[in-house]
């Protein structure tokens, strides 16, 4: 059995403690406490800090811009399309991984849902945390209740660090396409600029 | 507008999007609708409408709807003139000081943030007061209101019907000038065609300084505008409405929906009223600075303040008949003769100025509203079609001195796969009358 390094401190001073077995409230109260005694910095894997290749591409169009992602999969497409995105609105190459967080949509299409998904990613931006991603790992998709659960990866966005791209106002359902084929997964997607 | 119709219509296509053409077509087909669904000189492809699109419905008729695609995700995108005594040689010896002051002062580009300090609270007044709150707060002089469209407030905004998520966008963003076609631009009379209406809008000679701001409500009407397409798409099914584009989301005017709509947008029109309001504040003040003086002292008043992506409910004559309309105008100013009550009192007899900021290299022009205009478009004109950045260079000139001294567009360069030229706009202004032309 797996047990993390920290629980296993936790369990220690448990057992170094008065001995009154008062239960799970006290230990559950030491917890909280351990916890918020640690630092606020992330740790993150290597397998979490390794980018994926870049599997998007940026199409012309009059007003707007399309976002043309692809992958092995349909999970990929989407974990693509939203590092499009963000890659739109500075330089993606300047964004190191020191933050995530986790955001969950559902909706009642296909469509719907990569709408939901990327709006949910431009609020991450657009309001607090106001993170860019540089990696987005999609950890549940389901196709046929379309729902996504996704964690990103990334940092505050900083007018010092971060050069400035170009602003996304919105996503649209504008020409929207999806194909998710034995050998062709990709996705078109107009954001308003 | 015709390229974008060629393209589309090649055999094969994947990943393209609808010409304008069809759009136009796709928005005269709404129920509705009253006379034509009108494409401006600078139509171009948008969502749902085409972006120089305008269209009327009659608020009489229970079928009439609205649309937010008709008034664009950037709600009440405008522009605002000042004016000021400066003349060109006053501004040339020290112009890289002044953009620099400029540039210090407004806070501009993607992920910038405002720097007047704004509570929740003093959001929810703003939304709901328009530049009344502006003016409460001491950010505006009273005069400004008198020159600016609704009197930069509309009177049926509430704040209630706006999403949380759009307010926790827009407060942080409240008096940024924004990213893409927005800009604060320092201009100089270049040609005077009409002298006496000119000098009624206080451009008195050639090589006055003006300052022209082109910006909108930011994030928070783009969300508005994406919360409100999502309401309707269900209510389309529950009310069986059929449209020709899915993006041509709608609402009948009198549901919920619809009327929740008109309410938060103009909540949105609000905010980008104030929004405008904190930028001539902070650019009245850049001035001040630079040349030791105060904007009164300038006379920096706003020549007008007009805005291209709105609804407004208006009465217009049709076949004889005076009727209530909802316009959309999206990407369309509103331009309306002498005469009209809804301009203010300094321009009953010129007509309302109608201000068409330019792109990069290319002039803008103050224009007066003419009766010709009325009967055609209902009051409508182009709104000089800024066309999209591309990504080839996303270069921000607010730190090259040396190429920009003058204005402070961001992410500039204009480039699209066919290397067309940038559109002139001189060849199309047709219905109103040409008024000045203001040089970069």
């Amino acid at each position: 059995m797996k047990v993390p390094a920290l629980r296993c401190q936790l369990l220690f001073l448990f057992v170094f403690s008065t001995g009154q077995r008062s239960g799970a409230t006290r230990a559950a109260h030491r917890e909280v406490e351990f916890y918020r005694s640690q630092p606020k910095t992330m740790e993150f894997t290597p397998e979490e800090l390794e980018l994926p290749p870049c599997k998007y591409e940026y199409l012309d169009h009059p007003a707007d811009v399309q976002l043309h992602a692809w992958g092995d999969n349909l999970t990929e497409c989407f974990e693509q399309v939203a590092v499009a995105m963000y890659g739109y609105m500075t330089e993606i190459d300047k964004v190191e991984i020191l933050d995530k967080q986790e955001i969950e949509v559902s909706s009642d299409d296909m469509q719907g849902l990569l709408f939901q998904f990327l709006d949910e990613c431009l609020f991450v931006f657009s309001a607090e945390p106001f993170l860019i991603a540089r990696k987005v790992v999609i950890t549940e998709f389901d196709k046929e209740a379309f729902t996504i659960k996704a964690t990103l990866y990334g940092e505050e966005f900083d007018l010092a660090k971060h050069p400035q791209g170009t602003e996304v106002k919105a996503i649209t359902y504008a020409s929207m396409q999806i194909y998710d084929n034995p050998g062709q997964h990709e996705l078109f997607v107009i954001i308003d600029i | 507008m015709f390229d974008e119709l060629r393209n589309a219509c090649r055999p094969g296509m994947v990943g393209g999007f609808l010409p304008a053409m069809k759009q136009i077509a796709n928005v005269a087909a709404l129920p509705g609708i009253v006379g034509r669904s009108v494409g401006l000189p600078d139509v171009h492809s948008g969502y749902g409408f085409a972006i120089g699109n305008m269209a009327a419905f009659d608020m009489d008729n229970p079928k009439a709807v609205v649309s937010p695609g008709g008034v664009g995700f950037d709600i009440n995108c405008g522009v605002r003139l000042l004016r000021t005594n400066l003349m060109e040689n006053d501004v040339k010896p020290i112009k890289e000081q002044l953009a620099q002051s400029m540039f210090d002062h407004i806070p501009v580009g993607v992920g910038s943030k405002g720097i007047i300090p704004m509570t929740a609270r003093d959001l929810e007044e703003a939304l709901e007061m328009g530049m009344d709150w502006s003016l409460r707060e001491g950010y505006i002089w009273a005069e400004d209101k008198e020159h600016c469209e609704e009197y930069g407030r509309m009177a049926q905004a509430d704040p209630a019907k706006v999403s949380m998520r759009a307010k926790k966008r827009g407060l942080p963003q409240l008096g940024t000038l924004g990213a893409g076609n927005h800009y604060a631009e320092i201009q100089v009379v270049d040609e005077i065609y009409d002298k006496w209406a000119a000098s009624k809008m206080g451009i008195e000679e050639k090589g006055q300084v003006c300052v022209m701001i082109h910006s909108g409500s930011r994030g928070f009407g783009h969300q508005v505008a994406t919360d409100a397409l999502v309401a309707m798409e269900k209510a389309m099914k529950r009310d069986g409405i059929d449209t020709n584009d899915r993006q041509l989301a709608c609402a009948r005017i009198n549901s919920p929906e619809g009327q929740d709509y008109l309410k938060s947008m103009a909540a949105a029109a609000n905010f980008a009223w104030v929004n405008r309001s904190s930028m001539t504040f902070l650019s009245r003040q850049a001035f001040a600075k630079m040349f030791q003086t105060s904007p009164d002292d300038l006379d920096m008043h706003v020549i007008y303040d007009v805005s291209h992506n709105i609804a407004k409910i208006e009465q217009h004559w049709v076949e004889g008949k005076l009727r209530t309309l909802l316009v959309h105008r999206k990407g369309s100013t509103r331009a309306f003769p002498p005469h009209h009550p809804l301009i203010p009192v300094d321009y009953q007899l010129t007509g309302q100025p109608v201000l068409i900021g330019g792109t990069m290299g290319t002039c803008s022009y103050v224009l007066t509203g003419t009766e010709q205009g009325m009967m055609e478009t209902f009051g409508s004109t182009c709104h000089g079609a800024l066309q999209s950045q591309h990504m080839s260079t996303r270069t921000v000139t607010q730190h090259d001195g040396t190429t920009c001294t003058t204005h402070l567009e961001c992410a500039i360069e204009l480039a699209t796969s066919h290397q067309a030229p940038r559109r002139d706009l001189s060849s199309r202004l047709c219905l109103p009358r040409s008024l000045v032309v203001a040089h970069r």
